[in-house]
C-alpha cells in the first residue's frame, strides 16, 4: 500500500479520536518544549554574554588568588594579596601591554549638588584601560591619579538630571568619608564591562585605583594616610601604597593572539607567585594565582549553563519515555479496539506489511504532530523569556529538526509493537471479535 | 439418496433433512447442470482440517467438492458441521491440515501467507452477516478498499467503486457512512464490495442473517443477479428458504458432506414462494450417472472418504 494512503488513512483514525489523540501527544508536547524553551533560552543566554565581549577585551586576562581547589567563577575565594608594586613589576614585564589593579569599592551614596541617590556598590576601580576607547559614548577615560570617573548610563539617569560630562559629584564612601569626582566621559552601555563585574546592567561608577582605592584603604586604618596628592604619579613609590592591596589584577596582552595572551599569562603568573613579589608573602600554602580571559571565565559560566540544561533535557528525556509509553498504551488499546478493523481489512487483501505500516504510520504521525506542537510551545515559551529577560533571539533551527526526528523516533519505538501485534492478528479470530 | 447410500448413518440423517425442508423424491433423471463453461472456481480434494483442542477435532474430515465457475452453491449444515472452517478455506483465509484446494486454478497450499492473502484479495469476495464494513469510511471508500490493498490509484479506485455501488443501487448514497445507512443498504455496499476486484468467487455468510425478511429477499435477488451475470456464488447459510435459491446445496454435517442436492429452476425468473416447491419437485439428486459430467468429484466427495 502506497505510504501516502497509509498516512491518510492514519490521519482519519486520529482525528476519529480527538481528545485521545491530544491527550496522548501531550507527553511528547511537553517533553519536546521543555527541551526547545530551554536551549532557545539558553542558546539566547550565549549570545547575549558572547555578544558583551567586545573583541578587544579577548587581549585582557582576568587575575586573582585563591586556594587551588576553589572551584566557581570570578573571584571565587579571592584574597586580597596584589601590592601596587606587585603591579608595577608587572606591568614592566616584556609580555605585558599594561596591568592594573581592580577592585569594588563600598559605597554609601552619590550626590550631584543637592540631590543624593543611595549607591551601595557599583564604584569600581580599576586602570584607565579597562574603560576602552569603544566603550565610550561621550567624553575620554579617566587618567590615573586624578579625581576623575567614568559612569554608565544607568548612573548618569539615576538623578533628575541626567549628569553630563564635565559635571562633578561627590561620593560618600563607606564610613563616612566623602571625596569628589569629576565625571570625564560615559559609557554606551549598562552592562558590566568585564566578568568581575557580572554583566547585569546597573549603575557603576569607574574611577583610578590611585587615589580612590588606595584612599580607601587608608580610611580603613590600613596604610600612612596620607592625602590623595602624594600619589600623584603611582609609579616607583610603592611604599606609599603599601597597605593597598588587590583583590584582582587585570594584565593586557600586546594583542589577542593566543600566544601573545599565554605569554602575558605565563610572565604574569610566574612573577606573582615567585618570591619576588609581595603577593607570594601573603598567598598561604595551595594558593595559586587564576589568570583568564573573559571568554575564559565566561566558559565556566558556559559550563554551568550546559550542565543546567542537560539537567532539562534528562528531565525531558523522561517526559518522553513517559509520552512513549503513553502513545504505546494507547495504541494497543486501538489493536484492540479494532481488531474487527483489522479482519475485515486482511479479509478483502491486506497484507501483513499493509496493517503494519497503518499502524506504524498513525503511531509516527502521533509522535511526530506531538514535536510539532511542542515545538512550536517550546520556541514560544523561550522566546518570550528571552524577551522578558531581554535578550537577543536565536534561532536553534537544528533543533527544530531534531525535535521532529525525536518524534518520529518515538513513534516508531512506541508503535511497532502494537503495529506487530496489530499485523500478526488471526483475520479469522478477529472476524470473530465481538 | 444414492449418493449418501453407501454410509447408513448419513443416509438417514439425510432422509430426516430432506423431509423438512425440500422433499428429496426419486430423481427425475439426469439433469443437465447450469453450469457454465465446465470450468472450476474453486476445488478441494480430500480436505482435512484437524484443530488440536485437548484432544484432535476434525472440523472438515475429507472434503472434496468442485464449485464450477458461475455456478450458485449453497452451503447447508448444523452448527459444528462445518460451514464456517469451508468457508475459510475456501477464502483462503485458513489452509487445510490435508488435502488440496484450488481457487482460481491456484493451490492453495502450496502459496505462501503472502501469496494467499494476495489470491484472497484479487479471486475472493467477502459477504457477511454482519456487513463488516470500516465504521469510519464512506460507502465509497468501504468499496474501494480492497483495491487499495492492490496498489491501485485513487481515481481509477473511486470510479470502480461508484460503478458498483450504481449497480447495488447505491449511487446515491456513495458519501454516507456505515451507520447513516440501514441493514440492507449496508449488505448491498458490502456486496458491491466484495464484486470490487472482480474476484472469481463471491462467498457470503448468512448475508440475510441480519435482515428482515424483505431486505433479506432483495439480498437474494441481488445475489441472484450476480448469478445470472455470471458470478460464482457460494452461500453459507442455515436457512432453507435461502439455499432454495442456489443451484445446488451441500449438505455438511460433521465435518464430511451428507450429500448434494442438485435444486433446478435457479434465479430471478423462477421468484419464491411456489417457485421453491416446484424446485423441490424438480430437484435432481446426483445419482450414478452424473458422475460422468463435471460433477464426479462431488459424488466422489460425499461418499469417497472412508468414514
Amino acid at each position: 500500500m502506497n505510504p501516502l494512503e497509509s498516512l491518510r488513512l492514519a490521519w482519519r483514525s486520529i482525528r476519529g479520536h480527538k481528545l485521545r489523540s491530544a491527550l496522548t501527544m501531550l507527553g511528547i508536547v511537553i517533553g519536546i518544549a521543555a527541551v526547545i524553551a530551554f536551549v532557545t533560552l539558553g542558546a539566547s543566554l550565549q549570545a547575549g554574554i558572547i555578544g558583551d565581549i567586545s573583541p578587544d577585551d579577548q587581549r585582557n586576562l582576568y587575575g586573582w588568588a585563591a586556594d587551588e581547589d576553589t572551584e566557581g567563577g570570578p573571584l571565587a575565594g579571592a584574597q586580597p594579596v596584589f601590592s601596587q608594586h606587585d603591579l608595577d613589576e608587572v606591568r614592566d614585564l616584556e609580555e605585558v601591554e599594561a596591568a592594573y589593579g581592580y577592585a569594588s569599592i563600598q559605597t554609601q551614596a552619590v550626590s550631584d549638588g543637592d540631590e543624593q541617590v543611595a549607591q551601595g556598590d557599583g564604584l569600581i576601580a580599576a586602570g584607565p584601560s579597562y574603560i576602552r576607547e569603544g566603550d565610550l559614548r561621550e567624553g575620554r577615560q579617566f587618567e590615573m591619579g586624578e579625581r576623575e570617573a567614568v559612569i554608565n548610563p544607568a548612573a548618569a539617569e539615576q538623578f533628575d538630571d541626567p549628569v553630563s560630562v564635565g559635571d562633578e559629584l561627590t561620593l560618600t564612601i563607606l564610613g563616612g568619608q566623602t571625596t569628589t569626582i569629576e565625571v570625564v566621559g560615559i559609557t554606551d552601555t549598562s552592562e558590566g564591562l568585564s566578568p568581575f563585574e557580572g554583566f547585569e546592567a546597573s549603575p557603576r561608577i569607574y574611577v583610578p585605583t590611585d587615589p580612590y582605592y588606595a584612599e580607601q584603604a587608608a580610611g580603613l586604618g590600613v596604610g600612612d594616610g596620607g592625602g590623595g596628592d602624594e600619589n600623584e604619579g603611582g609609579d616607583g613609590d610603592g611604599d606609599t601604597n603599601d597597605g593597598a592591596r588587590y583583590l584582582a589584577i587585570v594584565v593586557e596582552a600586546h594583542s589577542t593572539d593566543d600566544a601573545d595572551i599565554d605569554g602575558a599569562r605565563d610572565a604574569a603568573t610566574a612573577y606573582l607567585e615567585s618570591d619576588e613579589s609581595d603577593a607570594s608573602e601573603l598567598m598561604g600554602d595551595g594558593h595559586t594565582v587564576t589568570m583568564q580571559t573573559s571568554t575564559e571565565l565566561l566558559q565556566q559560566l558556559q559550563d554551568i549553563l550546559d550542565l543546567l540544561q542537560n539537567f532539562i533535557v534528562g528531565i525531558a528525556a523522561i517526559s518522553l519515555l513517559v509520552g512513549s509509553i503513553g502513545i504505546a498504551n494507547i495504541m494497543l488499546v486501538s489493536v484492540t479496539e479494532r481488531t474487527r478493523e483489522i479482519g475485515i481489512m486482511k479479509a478483502v487483501g491486506a497484507q501483513n506489511r499493509d496493517v503494519l505500516g497503518l499502524f506504524l504510520t498513525e503511531s509516527i504521525v502521533l509522535g511526530v504532530v506531538g514535536a510539532i506542537f511542542g515545538t512550536a510551545l517550546g520556541l514560544a515559551a523561550g522566546y518570550l523569556g528571552a524577551w522578558y529577560i531581554d535578550l537577543p533571539l536565536v534561532y536553534p533551527l537544528e533543533y527544530v529538526a531534531l525535535a521532529i526526528a525525536v518524534g518520529i523516533l518515538v513513534g516508531v519505538l512506541a508503535g511497532l509493537y502494537p503495529a506487530w501485534r496489530a499485523a500478526r492478528t488471526d483475520p479469522i479470530d478477529a472476524l470473530r471479535y465481538e | 439418496m444414492s449418493n449418501t447410500g453407501p454410509e447408513p448413518g448419513s443416509g438417514s440423517g439425510s432422509g430426516s433433512e430432506t423431509g423438512s425442508g425440500s422433499g428429496t423424491g426419486p430423481g427425475t433423471g439426469p439433469t443437465t447442470k447450469t453450469t457454465t463453461g465446465g470450468e472450476t472456481a474453486v476445488s478441494l480434494s480430500n480436505v482435512r482440517k484437524t484443530y488440536h483442542l485437548g484432544e484432535p477435532v476434525h472440523a472438515l474430515d475429507g472434503v472434496s467438492l468442485e464449485i464450477p465457475r458461475g455456478s450458485y452453491t449453497a452451503i447447508m449444515g448444523p452448527s459444528g458441521s462445518g460451514k464456517s472452517t469451508l468457508m475459510h478455506l475456501v477464502g483462503c483465509l485458513d489452509t487445510p491440515t490435508e488435502g488440496e484446494i484450488t481457487v482460481g486454478g491456484q493451490a492453495v497450499t502450496e502459496l505462501s501467507g503472502r501469496e494467499r492473502t494476495e489470491l484472497r484479495g484479487t479471486e475472493v469476495g467477502f459477504v457477511f452477516q454482519t456487513f463488516n464494513l470500516m465504521p469510519r469510511l464512506t460507502a465509497l471508500e468501504n468499496v474501494a478498499l480492497p483495491q487499495l490493498f492492490q496498489g491501485i490509484g485513487a481515481g481509477e479506485r473511486t470510479d470502480r467503486a461508484r460503478e458498483l455501488l450504481e449497480r447495488v443501487g447505491l449511487g446515491d448514497r456513495g458519501d454516507h457512512r456505515p451507520n447513516e445507512l440501514s441493514g440492507g443498504q449496508r449488505q448491498r455496499v458490502a456486496v458491491a464490495r466484495a464484486l470490487v476486484n472482480d474476484p472469481e468467487i463471491v462467498l457470503a455468510d448468512e448475508p440475510t442473517g441480519n435482515l428482515d425478511t424483505e431486505t433479506g429477499e432483495q439480498i437474494l435477488s441481488l445475489f441472484e443477479d450476480l448469478y445470472a451475470s455470471g458470478h460464482t456464488i457460494v452461500m453459507v447459510t442455515h436457512e432453507p428458504h435461502v439455499a432454495q435459491r442456489a443451484e445446488r446445496i451441500v449438505h455438511l454435517l460433521d465435518g464430511e458432506i451428507e450429500r448434494i442436492e442438485e435444486l433446478e429452476g435457479v434465479g430471478p425468473e423462477t421468484g419464491s414462494g411456489t417457485a421453491t416447491s416446484d424446485a423441490a419437485e424438480m430437484e435432481t439428486e446426483t445419482d450414478a450417472e452424473p458422475v460422468g459430467n463435471g460433477s464426479t468429484n462431488e459424488d466422489d466427495t460425499g461418499t469417497g472418504p472412508d468414514r
